[in-house]
């Protein structure tokens, strides 16, 4: 409907085509981004990039959060660290990161990977703050303790919340990819984007920009249907 | 006897102040009897069978009870709200307590489906909980904690949740089930009724601190059905027992009057 509704303004006069090309125009170029291998050529670093910063972020994430939510001394120590760091706009933490580690993919995905971390580790934690006590009362009444309490009640128990995390931090993790590689990287759909803008090929532009978008889709409802599919005991109210 | 309770106070701090939940309780249970609590709320009567469930630990007295056989657990309680793992199947819930223990797979799911098919309930074996009624997902708790094969079976409330007519059916499920397994049954309740429906004996308690105030023998014969509420020995007794709880619920609620407004 947007596109079609877009397509019209444009045939009508509306919107000025060299601003606003039409989707059919927009189309045809992003057909030949894809065929010529440009378009392949930028989105493999991005992808690499986003994994390589989503698997970093979901790693230290999860485990951070799930220790926060477990023991409530750390969760008071980090959350004021937390509360001052996290909204720092991510790409400021490009020249910071470069100061420690080389410039170049390690200081993209460090960046990439900062505000991922937090989201999956505030999420995880609140994860295993809400289940409920009662239920954890129950479990080790029926023997559940230590270990055994953490893999069959704690960490199942956490999970909507984490999947909900990680699904935050993916998003937010092609974000923050694209805002990287505008400012600092040669290659990369967020390069791409840059370039095609700076020499005013705005058809290439916006091939790439729903490239992103479209990825940004794929991602996220990849991660929900996976989160269906693991988890058919999370009860959803809209299903009442 | 199957539990001596002796001496039990539970006291603890609330906001500087001391609060005695139990003050010096004592209580026998013999094998196989349906003991039922009773008491106004704050009564202190599911902190008694916390206690006796190890799930909260005494300030002074002791607990004792009698287990005979080893590797099975003292007690296994049938909490209020159910409290299932929501992540577990009906058949993993069950089989929970068998699992903690390091029962096979083969056992603990040839046990659980037995306990399943005792509360009626074989069909929903892979169901989720969130799937289940109220009166189910507490069929659930009852076969869960009876899969562990407890010395003594406690009950908090387990029906004060569900509707008047789906507790009634439940109410007879226990009444069978306890016939059938002749269990040690600890019932928690504030329904008079549910209690002279149920118990062998009604332990009367009272509010802040929690103490025994009487004890009731109920002498309304075996099997009972809900028929017996139209006896008139039940009429006499319910009367007996209410007239002693009024005593009891109205100075709790003055005292609690004299709390909101020192």
């Amino acid at each position: 409907m947007l596109v079609l509704g877009w397509e019209a303004a444009v045939a009508a006069g509306l919107l000025r085509e060299a601003f606003f090309p039409r989707p059919s125009t927009v189309l045809v170029h992003a057909r030949r981004l894809i065929a010529d291998g440009t378009l392949l050529g930028h989105a493999g670093p991005t992808l690499v990039r986003i994994a390589w910063a989503f698997s970093l972020a979901a790693g230290l994430g999860v485990t951070v959060g799930l220790a926060m939510g477990l023991w409530r001394r750390l969760r008071e120590g980090l959350d004021p660290v937390f509360a001052v760091v996290y909204p720092i706009p991510s790409i400021l933490f490009l020249p910071l990161v470069s100061f420690v580690v080389p410039r170049g993919e390690a200081a993209l995905v460090l960046t990439t990977a900062v505000t991922s971390f937090f989201l999956i580790a505030f999420t995880t934690t609140e994860g295993v703050r809400q289940i409920d006590p009662l239920v954890v009362e129950a479990a080790r009444h029926y023997g559940a303790r230590g270990r055994r309490l953490f893999t069959a009640v704690l960490l199942p128990g956490a999970l909507p919340y984490i999947f909900t995390g990680l699904r935050l931090g993916l998003g937010y993790a092609l974000i923050v990819v694209v805002a990287v590689e505008i400012v600092n990287a040669s290659r990369g759909l967020g390069a791409l984007l840059w370039l095609s803008w700076q020499v005013l090929k705005v058809e290439d532009m916006y091939a790439t920009f729903f490239v992103i978008a479209a990825l940004g889709a794929v991602l996220s409802y990849g991660l929900a249907a996976l989160r269906t599919h693991l988890l058919p005991w999370a009860q959803d109210v809209a299903d009442r | 006897m199957k539990v001596e309770v002796d001496d039990v106070t539970v006291a603890f701090e609330s906001r500087g102040r001391r609060v005695v939940a139990l003050e010096r309780i004592s209580l026998q249970v013999p094998a196989g009897e349906f003991l039922c609590l009773v008491g106004p709320s704050g009564s202190g009567k599911s902190t008694l069978l916390r206690v006796v469930a190890g799930l909260l630990r005494q300030t002074s007295g002791t607990v004792r009870i009698d287990a005979e056989r080893p590797g099975t657990p003292a007690t296994a309680m049938v909490f209020q709200e159910h409290a299932l793992l929501p992540w577990r199947t009906v058949l993993a819930n069950v089989a929970f307590g068998l699992e903690n223990r390091g029962v096979g797979r083969a056992e603990r799911e040839a046990r659980a489906r037995e306990m399943l098919a005792l509360v009626g309930l074989s069909r929903f074996a892979r169901h989720y909980p969130h799937q289940l009624s109220g009166g189910m997902k507490q069929r659930v708790g009852i076969a869960r904690a009876l899969a562990n094969d407890p010395e003594v079976l406690l009950m908090d409330e387990p029906f004060a949740a569900l509707d008047a007519q789906t507790r009634t059916i439940m109410q007879e499920e226990v009444l069978r089930i306890w016939a059938t397994l002749g269990k040690t049954v600890i019932y928690v309740t504030h329904s008079l009724e549910e209690a002279l429906l149920l118990g062998d004996r009604v332990v009367l308690m009272t509010a802040r601190p929690g103490r025994v105030s009487q004890v009731f023998p109920v002498d309304l014969g075996r099997p009972r059905g809900l028929e017996v509420r139209a006896s008139q020995a039940y009429g006499v007794l319910l009367e007996k027992i209410w007239a002693q709880l009024r005593d009891e619920v109205v100075r709790a609620m003055g005292e609690d009057r004299e709390g909101a407004h020192p």
